[in-house]
């Protein structure tokens, strides 16, 4: 297991997976906005709660990418394209589990069986997000098969 | 309840089919809606939301549409209907020949943390006087294709089921074996003290929940509690007593439709009610207009419910994100850009209007005045406390950068007249509100001396053009586009802006020319000389511009006028106090999609107008 890689390369492909959803949230191709969507969690203040959901989101990212360096651990090597199937596996949880389950916990996030005395600010992302977006599926697709491929390359080259 | 052509009061369709528009009352639970005719027949309802499917649509699909009737079995006299006070809950009492029969029916709205389906709709028939014999008749049919479902008799009721889409429907006491086709049909007596109870569940991709009658009866009285204190909220402080009630039918409506779970607020919950009956101007207004949020805004700001006209707000911009700094003409309630508008082929429309559209051509538009509306309602939670955060700022800075750089362009307009861009007055108007907001929140924000600057020159350019191009000398008036004299009744928000004195004799002139030329009998107005869009037919009064005229005249210093008006408006609601879009000014038909969320946002609007001139003493502010 390498430890130092982990802590080093989890931070920078968390990183460019976020670079890569803020970038997509800037050219107008999803409105799924994750610091947001975290941060919310922790305060009703978006300005605020960006700031703690991009911490809250780099801590998650590390936590995956334990996940992932302890997959590359097991297999006894790291590669780009080991990496961009763990990515592709990693996002269909995260698309069809973790975000339309979010609104179960998330204290500011509206159900699809909300009522007139909810008080969630945020409308629920939906099964793949698709309320954020047709292309918010394939947006988050890429993010995360960057964030695999980032993780493959750097722990591969070790 | 209906009246003739010489008094007010709805009037009923002139010949057969379904019931009228008029006689159709809303039930809802924030996520779906149902219409309920005075006879018991729902004939309107989609799954699992708003702009989903018909389930119950022979509305305006006929009777292979579908329909869940509950009522007498001999077609009886309505002694009396109403909703319960300061809730959603409807209750129809009719005097039949063996006693009186009352039902009372609601769709349960909160659901909290309880086993419940998404959407539960519950009807309870009671007898008194005897016993009564009663019908039940439960037909669905899905979507286009009136497609029938599958039904399974279980011991815990009746299943139906479309794949994925089902319904369930249990009762208590338990129906005996039913008759018709698929043995949904029943015919049963009831008898007094021994209520029937029958609870219709909804699962959309989801197994369905089968709820008790007694639990489910028990879910929809909770809920009437809530919507008492959701009521007891309201803030009806210098409004006159006799316009209290009406006042709370139109808020609680308004929060009818406006779709929890994205705070999206649903135009009306209808497609292809006409404006025209038989003829083509059939509409699917299913879709959330950022106009009618802003407008939702200051109605709920007004009467102190802070919290709905902040989620309208922050629905808004979430809701735009993908298409700034460009404000998109109307969204799905998810905040998606609508399917194209086709028709439902083989539907035959209420009283023979074809087509029935879904989707909504409109939504490729260029409007310029919903950016007026949408800095305005930002203006306002300002001005009542509420800070903007620094994503809202800079969402309405970005609005209002787009005005200053594109009023100069024709645009729509917010009649939505296809293939009609033009400089409309009233869109120029709405352009120089959102700079003038703009500012205003600017001032206490914080922006850019330059930009700044910028905002100020091009609201004083607008002033200036409008002034000299939208106002003729002839009529004395502003008119409906440059180099038009025809006029326009959204140029009535002119005295609520600031661009002009709101006593001034341009101002009063205006609204008389509208209301003289525009007047279509009684309280009522056209919108546009009729005519005049290109379409074949004609139309109705529009009803949400007779409310402006009330705000106009009550802004302008002519309480008195205004309230007149008002009393005049009021007693032609539904027997219900609900409005549609449009009504025939010489019988009161109601016309167009209904309830109508414009129109009783505009009543709110009117309202609150008549307090505050009341508590100015009449005059006109300065």
């Amino acid at each position: 297991m390498d430890w130092a890689g982990w802590a080093v390369f989890g931070l920078i492909a968390t990183a460019a997976l976020t670079a890569v959803m803020i970038g997509a949230q800037l050219a107008g191709l999803t409105r799924l906005d994750l610091p947001l969507l975290l941060g919310t969690i922790f305060t009703a203040d978006p300005d605020r709660a960006r700031v703690a959901g991009f911490f809250a989101h780099l801590v998650v990212g590390q936590g995956f990418a334990l996940g992932y360096a302890a997959a590359f651990a097991l297999w006894g090597r790291a590669t780009w394209w080991l990496g961009v199937a763990l990515g592709a596996v990693h996002v269909s949880v995260v698309l069809g589990a973790v975000v339309p389950l979010l609104a179960g916990v998330h204290p500011r996030l509206a159900s699809d069986r909300a009522g007139p005395a909810s008080r969630a600010t945020l409308e629920p992302p939906g099964l793949f997000g698709l309320n954020y977006g047709v292309q918010t599926p394939v947006v988050a697709v890429v993010a995360h098969l960057v964030y695999g491929l980032a993780l493959g390359l750097a722990l591969g080259a070790r | 309840m209906t009246a003739t052509a010489s008094g007010p009061g709805p009037a009923p369709a002139a010949d057969g089919g379904g019931a009228p528009i008029a006689d159709h009352a809303l039930i809802g639970d924030t996520r779906t809606a149902a219409l309920v005719a005075s006879d018991g027949t729902l004939d309107w309802m989609c799954l699992p939301h708003f702009d989903g499917e018909p389930v119950f649509g022979s509305l305006v699909g006929g009777p292979a549409a579908g329909k869940f009737r509950a009522g007498p079995l001999r077609r009886s006299p309505v002694a009396s209907r109403r909703y319960r006070p300061s809730t959603t809950t409807l209750e129809t009492t009719w005097t039949t020949d063996q006693g009186r029969l009352t039902l009372t029916e609601g769709m349960v709205a909160e659901l909290g943390r309880y086993l419940l389906p998404e959407t539960l709709v519950v009807r309870r028939l009671a007898a008194a006087d005897g016993p009564v014999d009663v019908e039940v008749d439960l037909a669905p049919r899905l979507g286009e294709s009136n497609r029938p479902p599958v039904v399974r008799h279980r011991r815990e009721g009746v299943v139906l089921a479309w794949g994925s889409l089902a319904l369930a429907l249990r009762s208590d006491p338990v129906l005996p074996p039913g008759s018709g086709d698929a043995a949904t049909s029943w015919r049963v007596r009831v008898e007094p003290g021994r209520p029937l109870t029958l609870v219709l569940s909804t699962a959309d991709r989801q197994p369905l929940v089968h709820v008790d009658p007694e639990r489910a009866w028990e879910a929809l009285r909770d809920d009437e509690e809530r919507w008492r204190r959701w009521c007891g909220h309201i803030d009806t402080a210098g409004i006159e007593p006799r316009y209290r009630a009406p006042l709370e039918r139109s808020l609680l409506t308004l929060r009818l439709l406006t779709y929890s779970p994205s705070g999206a607020p649903v135009a009306a919950p209808t497609t292809s009610l006409p404006e025209d009956p038989g003829g083509v101007r059939n509409w699917d207004y299913r879709f959330a207009w950022p106009r009618d949020a802003s407008i939702g805004i200051g109605a709920f700001l007004g009467v102190g419910h802070v919290d709905e006209a902040r989620h309208f707000l922050a629905w808004l911009l979430h809701a735009s994100r993908l298409a700034r700094p460009r404000l998109p003409v109307l969204l799905t309630l998810h905040g998606r850009y609508p399917r194209p508008e086709r028709e439902l082929r083989g539907w035959p429309g209420y009283r023979s209007s074809r087509p029935v559209r879904t989707g909504n051509g409109a939504a490729d538009q260029h409007q310029l005045d919903g950016y007026g509306w949408v800095v305005d309602a930002a203006w306002l939670l300002t001005r009542a406390g509420v800070r903007l955060d620094g994503e809202t700022w800079r969402a309405v800075r970005g609005f209002v950068d787009e005005v200053a750089r594109r009023w100069r362009e024709p645009d729509a307009g917010i009649w939505e007249v296809r293939d009609d861009a033009a400089h409309h007055v009233h869109s120029k108007l709405m352009a120089w509100l959102a700079l003038d907001r703009g500012l205003r929140i600017a001032r206490r924000r914080g922006v850019p001396e330059r930009r700044r600057r910028g905002w100020v020159a091009e609201r004083e350019a607008i002033a200036a053009e409008v002034r000299t191009r939208g106002f003729d000398a002839g009529l004395g008036a502003y008119v409906r586009s440059y180099g038009s004299t025809e006029l326009d009744a959204a140029v009535l928000v002119l005295p609520l802006l600031g661009l002009e004195p709101p006593g001034s004799p341009r101002t009063r002139a205006t609204i008389d020319a509208i209301r003289s030329r525009l007047g279509a009998g009684g309280p009522f107005l056209y919108r546009y000389p009729p005519g005049s869009d290109g379409l074949p037919g004609g139309e109705g009064a529009f009803l949400p511009c007779s409310f402006w005229l009330v705000q106009a005249l009550a802004a302008s210093g002519r309480r008195p006028e205004a309230a007149e008006l008002f009393d005049e408006l009021l007693a032609w609601a539904g027997p219900l106090g609900l409005y549609p879009e449009e009504a025939d000014p010489s019988s009161g038909e109601f016309l167009g999609n209904h309830p109508q969320a414009l129109t009783h946002a505009a009543m709110v609007q009117a309202t609150l107008a008549l307090r505050d001139s009341n508590r100015l003493g009449g005059s006109p502010p300065s």
